[in-house]
């Protein structure tokens, strides 16, 4: 398997070399002043000089109107002030705006409203939560491994990392080197170090039999790619099997980056055999503080016992010279086992049998699938407590035993043990109640307890302890036997099947003390002698206290109590750790690492700016460097990203890709303003956030001017932008306007509700699916566990990725599937009766009142009259059919999973109101910013 | 589709767009729903549809499909050196010995039909199918684990982050039915260790991304309405949403509204089609009896069934992924039953296909992700020849095609004498993929998407369309 497919990939370099003819063809070269646009560091245009003067708010608009007036087109007036502030809460927080927020707003004329409006939503810790989601498509993270089984793993610490930077709003240079090498910093602290989490969100194959090299360098193959996708909007993948045939990038240029990211542990773990197990640095996280005080109590009641414990050993010693006094004495009587005579034996097997001059039965002959031997013997004992069977080897038995069937795996089960016992006057045979069963070895799984539980599926079985001897003793509930003519019939079931059975065994009845019984004979031995050694004393006190129920009470307190103390573990993150040693780099031929080509040494492309001499030539100069202002790239990537995110396509296109195939930038001039805005401000997310929003281009009305509107993509951006929502947005708006949105932050993922039997993948360690019924139930998107083999059914729908590798954006599809999800999923049914029943609630109103506070809460706007009264016709048809069924009323509001309503709620009331809000929570334009 | 959008604004109105459900615009703008109508086939089609049935975990082609006397004449001994020396093998770690198919009568081989092609006694239903089947012998796959294989198989890439087959066959042709998505997908056992991947869109738009269609609970998620609501009121609220949405459109104009009332309206027509697709209660006793069906039962003979009533209604890609085939240990005992399951529902889906007429039309692929070794796999070194297994194995496999444009009777490739790697016409999971694409009409050259400044292929760079195995 290591011939690995070389025709194929050399096949492959000579395919993207044809191609890639006609595109350099077409670009002009890569000498200095023909440089690609996005390879030359942007410079500040100045601001253009447009005819309408007044409308510009900022330098966006005047970049914008130039535009629009060079096409004969003119802006769209400012949007109602409802919508517009339901689009920007949406934009900055990903949640609507509550009906006071908007009433707040319509009063507010005041000249800073608009600006104050954006400075408090850039303020709200909703803001991280809600801007992270972006990022974390970007980083590929996700909560689980990717591949086989799909195990999850711990790496929310990052997650809440990311939404925290974002809200303190972190400079971006700051923001990618803790990401990229955050534990190379001088003294890195915790947080910078939870960061580099963002590398370590790679999948991880963990299959049985995967190769951990070939793991490894996947994994930074991908880390390249990511990296070089994230902040320099550049292919790398294809430099990786040969030259880059559009973008001046060599297969050299290639390996030199992967250097950089080539000195961080394997991740994958050879367990046993072919198991493998998933790996690599992990970082403790420090312990809420309701955990250390869970702790603290916890220590203290540790130390109150183990006082206790201490106190109590002193009593359990005196009691101990007692016992050993006692033991002694039973020790020194005769010996109270009897082995018995042999009076009949049958067995339903049809084997043949001896019995030995030693009272063992030999059995031989055919060999049956499962046997019942019966076996009568004479007992003329008094006081019998317990009884034995002997389980022996032979020199006939195959591998001499002591079971019969197998040379190799002599074992058998003893599936039943039975004793009759007749007391000679020819009554009937009572049976003997047997407890306590004993035996000197018991299988794993097999326990001789098995043998007289009265069920024949289970039984005591001696697998690992071949070739030897066993016994197993059972002791009798009362005491049974008369001196004269006693007559035990023992019945030996064996019914495990494919000839599993006693090969030669001997009983034996017990007529001593039964504490005697339950003395090991290595504790028997140490009592009786002479002079005890130190260590013999030790055993004998450590058996008497194990057998001591007060002392054993106290110890379980003990151990329970420190095994509680090491369950509060702190958590853990995934982080990047450097390698003392670095890792020789090699380019590899045609991409594959069992062909390492010529070395090569960390550095990065020349085709872009110069790394500094000053920088270390690891992953920290490599931070440094894609952090630099010099670099062309980062500023103008990243802020085509959040333009995209805010006006639903990017000044580029191509958002993941600013090569020399990538889309030429609808404004030019205006993209290169923003970057380099950005990074004067000291790279400021938020200063480029507030910039854009509070601009007249973002402000304008959505509406289309007419049916003739040339502009369909609103790439000139003579309207405001309105698509939809994000996955996660919509659940959580949905959420939000049903008010029972939890805004509990950061910690593990939530399980909200998801049907079953989704979560079924092959392997190890499948993690279950537990519906959360607290308010995780209830949680943002953003904290929803993603599972890379089948993340939330809803946000799949809505075109969320499977996080398995870095995702710079996602479609926007339109389908029958959503309408099903937003009509049916749990999620959604229990936001439509959260808002209905927010509008039950809502004591004094008129029906048209309360359709309008409803209409506001999903849309901000008020109703126009056409859809009051649409909802209000709606609203009393409904009510007048649910009446007419009140049954059918009340299962529609108590069969909602997630939310119990009150008794005293008029069931006909709360499910009229659930259909309005169902067709609220349907529209458009609720799932619509 | 801009262009699409572009008309639809121009020319809707909300009485246009009330009246458009099921008509005129909601035809027009049905037609990007599950996929482009401007895309099309490259060249005439041999099939409109494909059923794949993906064996998850690898069946053993060497003791069902490739017969290998001398492997069995050298049984028991060491393997070539070649075989294991400087390989990379997932679980084999010692120098193993060579294992052939038992000689006993339930696994001979036998030749078969008018073609005399050769399989195996475990799979007595399919033996009378050989005549429509082009059985290729050599495919080859470059991952040798489950999931970047099964990824590498159906989306020519083994990691992450690539369309599958079904996605571009949707975004290359779009869907026949308005009704049903264009890629199904349904699962017996657990789903293929590349999850969703599988089936997934990549980079495509995500509408081109396979539907699962479940056995247990709702057929298509988020199916059935909550209790209490009743077909009328969904009707209503459908109505409601619709009129609402109309108002708004005529409001602000995007003509994505115009599209989600169609939605709307195929979501609710879905809630009928769809169950009475999935019930096979309605087919008769002989069909039943043929496939081996039961209704209400989750199997992959009911998964067959409903793949012909997928095809049927015009559903242009369905995948049966069947899980429970990595015979690592104790091929010998475990591989007959598993046959038993997919053996006579199989060989009843090409029956059935081809008495309805629709085989000329169907293409049915039988695939895994990679073969199983010539090699035993002693399971944890107890050692007994009864519980042998094989490994993973990439070096050369089989893989079948039956139904629209294949060449019946057909074998392409053979192996060596040990059925370790190809000896004649070495083909690769790219070529599998070429000839399939072909088959529906598109040429895998050119059925392309622009990702990252690249414009990306299923077959990467490579693939030729196995003439061979084309009528």
């Amino acid at each position: 398997m290591s011939t690995r497919p070389a025709t194929h990939r050399f096949v492959r370099a000579i395919a993207c070399l044809v191609l890639a003819t006609a595109a350099t063809a077409q670009s002009s070269g890569h000498g200095s002043d023909q440089k690609h646009w996005a390879y030359r560091k942007p410079t500040r245009p100045s601001t253009p000089h447009v005819n309408a003067a007044h409308w510009p708010q900022n330098p966006i608009d005047a970049f914008v109107l130039e535009k629009l007036e060079a096409n004969g087109m003119a802006p769209s007036a400012r949007a109602e002030r409802a919508r517009l502030l339901r689009r920007v809460h949406l934009d900055l927080t990903g949640l609507p705006p509550s009906i006071e927020d908007v009433d707040a707003f319509l009063r507010d004329d005041s000249e800073g409203a608009w600006q104050k409006v954006a400075d408090g939503l850039l303020a709200s810790p909703r803001f991280g939560e809600h801007w992270a989601r972006q990022w974390l498509d970007l980083a590929r993270y996700a909560d689980s491994n990717g591949f086989q089984a799909d195990q999850l793993r711990d790496s929310w610490a990052y997650r809440d990392w990311v939404i925290d930077a974002l809200n303190a709003d972190m400079p971006f240079d700051r923001f990618t080197i803790e990401q990229i090498a955050g534990d190379l910093l001088p003294d890195a602290t915790l947080a910078q170090r939870i960061a580099t989490g963002f590398h370590r969100n790679v999948t991880c194959n963990v299959e049985a039999g995967v190769d951990p090299e070939a793991n490894r360098v996947n994994q930074v193959f991908d880390r390249v790619n990511t990296t070089a996708t994230v902040w320099l909007g550049t292919t790398m993948e294809c430099a990786q099997c040969h030259d880059h045939k559009y973008d001046p990038f060599s297969q050299s240029d290639y390996f030199r980056l992967f250097a950089f990211l080539n000195n961080t542990p394997i991740e994958v773990k050879n367990g046993q055999g072919v198991r493998f197990d998933f790996y690599g640095p992990k970082l403790e996280l420090p312990l809420a503080s309701a955990e250390r005080e869970q702790l603290a109590a916890l220590h203290t009641e540790l130390a109150e016992v183990e006082a206790r414990q201490k106190s109590e050993l002193t009593n359990v010693a005196e009691e101990q010279l007692r016992w050993e006094h006692k033991m002694l004495a039973l020790l020194a009587a005769e010996n109270p086992w009897h082995a018995l005579d042999v009076a009949a034996f049958a067995s339903t097997g049809d084997e043949n049998h001896t019995v030995l001059p030693d009272k063992s039965v030999l059995i031989g002959g055919r060999l049956p699938g499962t046997a019942t031997y019966t076996v009568e013997t004479i007992a003329p004992f008094e006081g019998i407590t317990a009884f034995r069977i002997e389980t022996l080897t032979h020199p006939s038995l195959p591998g001499t035993g002591p079971g019969r069937g197998d040379d190799k795996r002599p074992n058998f089960i003893l599936s039943e043990f039975t004793v009759h016992a007749h007391d000679g006057n020819g009554q009937e045979a009572t049976r003997v109640d047997l407890h306590s069963a004993q035996a000197d070895y018991s299988q794993r799984g097999w326990h001789v307890k098995n043998a007289i539980d009265g069920k024949q599926n289970k039984g005591w079985a001696i697998g690992g302890g071949f070739f030897k001897d066993h016994y197993a003793t059972f002791q009798t509930r009362t005491t049974i036997g008369n001196k004269s003519d006693t007559r035990l019939t023992f019945t030996i079931d064996q019914n495990y099947g494919r000839g599993r059975t006693i090969g030669r065994f001997r009983l034996s009845a017990y007529t001593g003390d039964p504490a005697l019984l339950a003395l090991p004979k290595q504790i028997a031995r140490i009592l009786q002698q002479e002079k005890r050694g130190a260590k013999a004393e030790d055993r004998l006190r450590e058996y008497f206290r194990n057998n001591h129920p007060a002392a054993v009470r106290l110890t379980r307190q003990v151990a329970d109590l420190k095994q509680r103390v090491q369950a509060i573990q702190p958590a853990t993150a995934l982080v990047m750790v450097e390698e003392q040693q670095p890792r020789a780099t090699h380019v590899m031929q045609r991409g594959d690492y069992l062909q390492p080509g010529a070395r090569v040494t960390a550095g990065t492309p020349t085709t872009l700016h110069a790394f500094r001499e000053d920088w270390p030539k690891n992953r920290l100069g490599l931070a440094r460097w894609i952090a630099s202002p010099d670099n062309p790239l980062i500023a103008r990537v990243t802020a085509n990203r959040w333009w995209s995110h805010i006006f639903g396509r990017g000044l580029v296109t191509t958002e993941e890709d600013f090569g020399l195939r990538s889309e030429a930038p609808s404004h030019a001039r205006l993209l290169d303003w923003l970057a380099v805005e950005f990074v004067e401000s000291g790279w400021s997310m938020k200063h480029v956030l507030r910039l854009i929003v509070t601009s007249a281009t973002y402000q304008q009305s959505a509406r289309r001017q007419g049916a003739e509107t040339v502009d369909d993509d609103n790439t000139l951006l003579a309207r405001g932008p309105r698509f939809r929502m994000s996955a996660e947005m919509i659940r959580d708006n949905a959420l939000s306007i049903a008010g029972l949105l939890s805004l509990k932050t950061s910690g593990e993922p939530v399980f909200p509700p998801q049907p079953a039997g989704l979560w079924r993948q092959t392997g190890r360690n499948e993690p279950k699916y537990v519906v959360a019924t607290n308010e995780d139930r209830f949680r943002r998107g953003i904290y929803v566990v993603w599972r890379r083999a089948a993340p939330y059914p809803s946000f799949v729908l809505f075109d969320g990725p499977d996080r398995s590798s870095c995702h710079p954006s996602r479609s926007r599809t339109n389908t029958p599937m959503q309408a099903l999800t937003l009509m049916n999923d749990d999620a959604y049914v229990e936001a439509a009766l959260g808002l209905a029943l927010r509008v039950v609630r809502q004591s004094g109103m008129s029906t048209a009142a309360r359709i309008e506070h409803a209409f506001r809460l999903a849309l901000a706007r008020r109703p126009t009259t056409v859809e009051r009264e649409h909802l209000r016709t709606v609203f009393h048809r409904e009510r007048q059919r649910l009446a007419a069924d009140a049954k059918r009323a009340a299962m529609l509001v108590d069969s909602v999973k997630g939310i119990r309503v009150a008794n005293h709620i008029d069931r006909v009331d709360a499910a009229t109101w659930f259909l309005i809000a169902t067709i609220l929570l349907n529209l458009d334009e609720t799932i619509s910013k | 589709m801009h262009e699409l959008r572009r008309d639809l604004g121009k020319t809707l109105s909300r009485r246009a767009l009330l009246q458009g459900t099921g008509a005129g615009i909601g035809a027009a703008a049905l037609a990007h729903l599950f996929g482009d109508k401007e895309r099309g086939p490259h060249h005439t089609p041999h099939a409109r549809n494909v059923i794949y049935l993906h064996m998850i975990g690898a069946p053993s082609h060497l003791d069902l499909f490739d017969y290998k006397p001398e492997l069995q004449k050298r049984e028991g001994r060491k393997c070539p050196d070649e075989f294991f020396v400087g390989k990379q093998l997932a679980f084999i770690r010692t120098h193993p010995r060579l294992l052939g198919s038992p000689k006993t009568a339930p696994f001979r081989f036998r030749r078969c039909g008018e073609s005399g092609m050769e399989i195996s006694n475990l799979l007595p239903h399919l033996q009378t199918c050989v005549d429509d089947i082009a059985l290729l012998r050599t495919i080859r796959s470059d991952e040798f684990n489950h999931g970047p294989a099964q990824m590498f198989l159906q989306t020519g890439f083994g990691r992450f982050g690539r369309p599958s087959l079904g996605a571009w066959s949707s975004y290359g042709l779009g869907s026949p039915n308005q009704d049903l998505p264009a890629f199904v997908a349904m699962v017996t056992g657990t789903y293929p260790g590349a999850g969703n991947s599988a089936f997934g869109s990549g980079f495509l738009p995500s509408v081109h991304q396979g539907v699962e269609f479940r056995s247990k609970g709702d057929p298509v998620l988020f199916l059935s309405d909550p209790k209490g609501i009743d077909r009328g009121t969904r009707r209503r609220m459908v109505d409601s949403v619709k009129q609402l949405n109309g108002l708004h459109f005529d409001d602000v104009g995007d003509p994505e509204i115009a599209t989600r009332v169609d939605q709307y309206e195929l979501a609710y027509r879905m809630q009928a089609s769809v169950p009475e697709l999935m019930d096979i209660s309605q087919e008769s006793a002989e069909v039943h009896a043929l496939y081996g069906t039961q209704p209400g039962r989750t199997s992959f003979a009911n998964n067959c069934l409903l793949a012909r009533r997928l095809v049927e209604r015009g559903v242009r890609f369905v995948q049966l992924f069947d899980q429970g085939w990595d015979h690592h240990g104790s091929v010998f005992s475990q591989l007959p039953g598993k046959c038993r399951q997919v053996d006579r529902p199989i060989a009843a889906l090409l029956t059935d296909l081809k008495r309805l007429g629709l085989l000329d039309d169907t293409l049915v692929v039988w695939a895994s992700e990679f073969g199983r070794t010539p090699m035993a796999q002693t399971n944890n070194g107890e050692g007994l020849d009864t519980k042998a297994g094989r490994d993973h194995h990439t070096e050369a496999y089989s893989v079948w095609l039956a139904g629209g444009g294949v060449k019946g009777g057909t074998v392409v490739g053979a192996t060596d004498e040990l059925g370790y790697a190809a000896a004649e016409d070495p083909l690769h999971v790219h070529d599998l993929n070429a000839t399939i694409l072909h088959l529906l009409g598109l040429d895998h050259e050119r059925l392309t998407f622009r990702y990252q400044g690249r414009d990306f292929r299923l077959t990467d760079v490579h693939g030729k369309v196995v003439r061979a195995a084309l009528a």
